[in-house]
């Protein structure tokens, strides 16, 4: 596979590829859009070519769980079945089947496979925090924000910011507008039992 | 706390430059062995990773949204300005219209004053062997160029092993067309005392 191009993104013209480290801008020959570069080593690279898996030749020889008449080549780390070349998905140094990944992917085990996490602690705040403004709203927040605060708690947090003082702030603000509404139900009950009683 | 293992290289910047409240908002992060994209959407978070070993090219380009917002942000102060001074003293002197075009003028060179001070503008792209994706937390120059010094040498310590292919083409292997060379990128040559500027005509 051939080497890696570098464009320029305003011309599209093919640039130098040569490892460089430009301290300052420079314009591009092509268009004259003045450009900033910093080519490394990979854009040598070349890139292996994949493999589809040996077939078994002879008897006895190890076969690939999900390719039965392929050659196994080595086990899957998560799961210990025998995988050929084709199914074989290294990452980070481990061989993994597809199977696997996606249950990483999934579950979470697999971290540098986790692209989204959702943030409860944010939600759980909003729910709490936000509807103050129209305080009628909070009858139904207030037990909502308490429910995903306590719910969600031992959910994987956000990468860069993990913390858990949104989720006792939430609980805290929550547990208040619930006392509150409290309040208010059990003075208006002792109100209409005193005037009626 | 034992997940935390980024350091921040950008605040979040909204993806689109007229989108401020509601857009997603992008910053860029610092990790062990690669560059971590964060989109915050409010509610979630959404990951892109790059590596340091993957890291073929970055790629800045200079916009000119800097001299655009200069040139929205100075129109109407300096027509404020105008504003403002026949009220200043004259037979027209008014009090409220001078302190209105006083705080509107104000306003307007405050935000100018930021723009000048954050510098120029760009876009950065970076490449791997299978994308070129644009950081849109990076779109200040200054900044641009201080996180780059920053991670370049971490870059280059990751690739350290990496060799060059052989010159020599492989037999089979069709020869790059001649006649379309690659650009050879130069900085700015400084202008020699020296030598006189060519004549125009």
């Amino acid at each position: 596979m051939a080497n890696a191009a570098i464009y320029c993104p305003e011309c599209r013209a093919e640039l130098a590829s040569d490892v460089v480290h430009q301290p300052e801008f420079a314009p591009c020959p092509a268009c004259g859009v003045a450009l900033q570069l910093s080519v490394f080593p990979a854009i040598h690279r070349r890139q292996a070519a994949g493999s589809s898996g040996e077939r078994i030749m002879v008897d006895g020889e190890s076969s690939c769980f999900y390719h039965p008449l392929k050659k196994a080549v080595l086990p899957c780390d998560g799961c210990g079945r025998f995988l050929c070349a084709l199914c074989d998905c290294p990452l980070e140094g481990k061989h993994f089947c597809t199977n696997c990944l996606e249950t990483g992917r999934t579950k979470g085990t697999i971290k540098s496979l986790d692209n989204q996490r959702t943030l409860y602690g944010d939600l759980a705040i909003a729910l709490a925090v936000a509807p103050l403004l129209i305080f009628y709203l909070t009858i139904v927040t207030a037990p909502a924000a308490l429910f995903i605060a306590i719910r969600y708690w031992k959910s994987p947090q956000s990468l860069v910011r993990p913390n858990r003082i949104r989720y006792g702030i939430a609980i805290v603000v929550a547990l208040l507008e619930i006392a509150g509404w409290a309040t208010l139900f059990v003075v208006l009950a002792t109100r209409h039992h005193t005037t009626h009683g | 706390m034992a997940e935390k293992q980024y350091q921040r290289l950008t605040r979040g910047y909204p993806r689109s430059g007229f989108a401020v409240a509601f857009a997603s908002r992008v910053s860029l992060w610092l990790g062990p062995d690669h560059l971590l994209q964060v989109d915050n959407s409010g509610y979630t978070e959404t990951y892109k990773r790059f590596h340091f070993q993957d890291i073929q090219a970055i790629i800045v380009r200079k916009t000119k949204r800097f001299m655009i917002w200069n040139v929205i942000l100075a129109l109407p102060a300096c027509a404020s300005l105008l504003a403002m001074l026949p009220n200043l003293n004259g037979p027209h002197r008014s009090e409220p219209m001078t302190i209105t075009c006083g705080v509107i003028a104000g306003l307007f060179l405050f935000f100018l004053l930021i723009n000048l001070a954050l510098g120029p503008t760009c876009t950065c792209l970076l490449q791997t062997a299978v994308q070129t994706e644009e950081i849109p937390a990076l779109r200040r120059a200054r900044k641009t160029r201080k996180i780059l010094n920053r991670i370049y040498p971490l870059i280059t310590a990751a690739q350290a092993g990496e060799v060059r292919p052989p010159i020599a083409p492989t037999a089979g292997a069709a020869a790059p067309p001649a006649e379309t060379p690659p650009i050879k990128m130069t900085p700015d040559p400084a202008p020699d005392p020296m030598v006189p500027p060519p004549r125009a005509g």
